[in-house]
């Protein structure tokens, strides 16, 4: 059997350190480790965006990523948005605009457009597709979701990270 | 499904961690996006996974005739490389189709290269660019040109033990890479062409490849023969599009049928040459 190695990190702002096996993915720390649900599992494969969460802001798909590979990183989840349980200005645009149908995406739009947005408040529809690209959604077909974004880079209130 | 992760910080500690004959199964991690899911689904059992995450391989480098990308580079960093944008944009418009921006900030060129998918959408653009790659092992470096490195569909002449150094790529090189897919995004080509100008001494200056064809992407040479000059004709042009489907053994898979991709070979190669051309004359001519 092999060793459990130690892992430090923080989680939507809080230290964590545990240990934990070598193989295990980040997705399955957020989600049977640490109870984060708010992070999806789509494909398991990197094809569907559903497990994305930011690394230090940059936005990565967690069932890709081993958990030992991100030590000493800030992982940011769909928990982590927004503070004192208010919504970010980006995930009112979603409610607003009905972006969400199932919801089962909506999580992992909302970490790639947080990114986006953080780094171009202002964006063209042109750019917002692009970045949206790689998550998948089987509802809303993605008109709504876009025209989120873009009502959130046009409020001019980009979404606050912990 | 166990395995040992290791993070060797030089070169010699990763060597004896991935040594054959010492630890047996021990397979080196680069982005991971290929390697993670097939040792989660259970395809592959290794007994230990070395990451190059802390080794020196992440450099990048240019010289005046090449530029030097170090292994594991992550796909997104070259796409906004502006030396790379700048020498080499057939390269930049094949990197920027591969997966996701998320997937692109792991995934790696180096690793790209020695998985050797016959369905890759940078082994076109790198035939034609004449990369050639730096092999570090524990006995030193060798070079090898890509096109000698390719095998077969998933199959290198990679030896145990070695890793990729650096990929290297002549520059200035105008160029361009013209596919067609199902879905833009997070899919793979059903046939992708890439052209590159290069200097022609008294041959043709053209290096063309593509992918879509058996058993793997590679060059298509009567296509390059048939253009004679950096600003071919029209009828040159047909001539290296009739040779280029004449002489290619097209795939035939649940991606598109035969038929279907002889006539996308055709038309990507129109566009690419015609996009090449255009590209020869902003970037100020051909390269080295
Ligand atoms: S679950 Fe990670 S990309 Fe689909
Ligand atoms: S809302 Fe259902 S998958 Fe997007």
């Amino acid at each position: 059997m092999t060793r459990s190695v130690s892992l430090r990190l923080r989680v939507n702002g809080v230290p964590l350190e545990r240990s934990i096996p070598p193989n295990r993915i980040l997705l399955d720390l957020l989600r049977e480790d640490l109870n984060l649900t708010g992070t999806k599992r789509g494909c398991d494969l990197g094809t569907c965006g559903c497990c994305t969460v930011l690394l230090d802001g940059v936005p990565t798909l967690s069932c890709l990523t081993l958990a030992k590979l991100v030590e000493g990183t800030e992982v940011t989840t769909v928990e982590g948005l927004g503070e004192h349980g208010e919504l970010t200005a980006l995930q009112r645009a979603f409610v607003e605009r009905g972006a969400t149908q199932c919801g089962f995406c909506t999580p992992g739009f909302l970490m790639t457009a947080t990114a986006l947005l953080r780094d171009h408040p202002t964006v063209s529809r042109k750019e917002i597709q692009e970045a949206l690209s790689g998550n998948l959604c089987r509802c809303t077909g993605y008109v709504k979701i876009i025209e989120a974004v873009e009502a959130a880079s046009r409020s001019g209130a980009s979404p606050s990270l912990p | 499904m166990a395995y040992a992760l290791h993070f060797p910080r030089t070169l010699d500690e990763a060597f004896r961690l991935l040594d054959p004959e010492g630890t047996e199964g021990a397979l080196p991690l680069a982005g991971g996006t290929d390697l993670l899911p097939a040792v989660e689904a259970g395809r592959w059992h290794p007994s230990a996974l070395v990451s190059l995450s802390r080794l020196p391989l992440g450099t990048f480098e240019r010289t005046e005739h090449e530029i030097l990308i170090g292994g594991t580079l992550p796909l997104r960093r070259l796409e906004r490389e502006p030396d790379i944008v700048r020498l080499l944009p057939g390269l930049v418009e094949a990197i920027r189709e591969v997966g996701s921006v998320p997937l692109r900030h792991r995934a790696t060129l180096g690793g790209n290269v020695v998985r050797a998918s016959p369905a890759s959408d940078l082994l076109p653009p790198l035939l034609a660019l004449e990369a050639s790659l730096d092999l570090r092992s524990r006995d030193g470096t060798r070079r090898v040109a890509l096109g000698d490195f390719l095998r077969g569909s998933w199959e290198t002449t990679l030896r145990p033990g070695e890793l990729v150094e650096r990929i290297r790529i002549p520059v200035p090189r105008p160029s361009s890479y013209r596919w067609q897919r199902v879905r833009p995004a997070n899919d793979i080509s059903q046939v992708g062409v890439a052209c590159a100008l290069a200097s022609s001494d008294g041959r043709s200056p053209w290096r063309i490849a593509a992918g879509g064809v058996e058993p793997h992407p590679q060059r298509l040479p009567g296509a390059e023969a048939a253009l004679s000059h950096e600003d071919p004709t029209p009828g040159e042009i047909e001539e290296a599009v009739h040779r280029a489907v004449e002489g290619s053994r097209l795939k035939d898979d649940r991606r598109a049928g035969e038929e279907y991709r002889r006539h996308l070979l055709g038309v990507l190669l129109r566009r690419s040459i015609t996009s090449t051309v255009s590209r020869a004359r902003t970037m100020g001519g051909r390269g080295t």
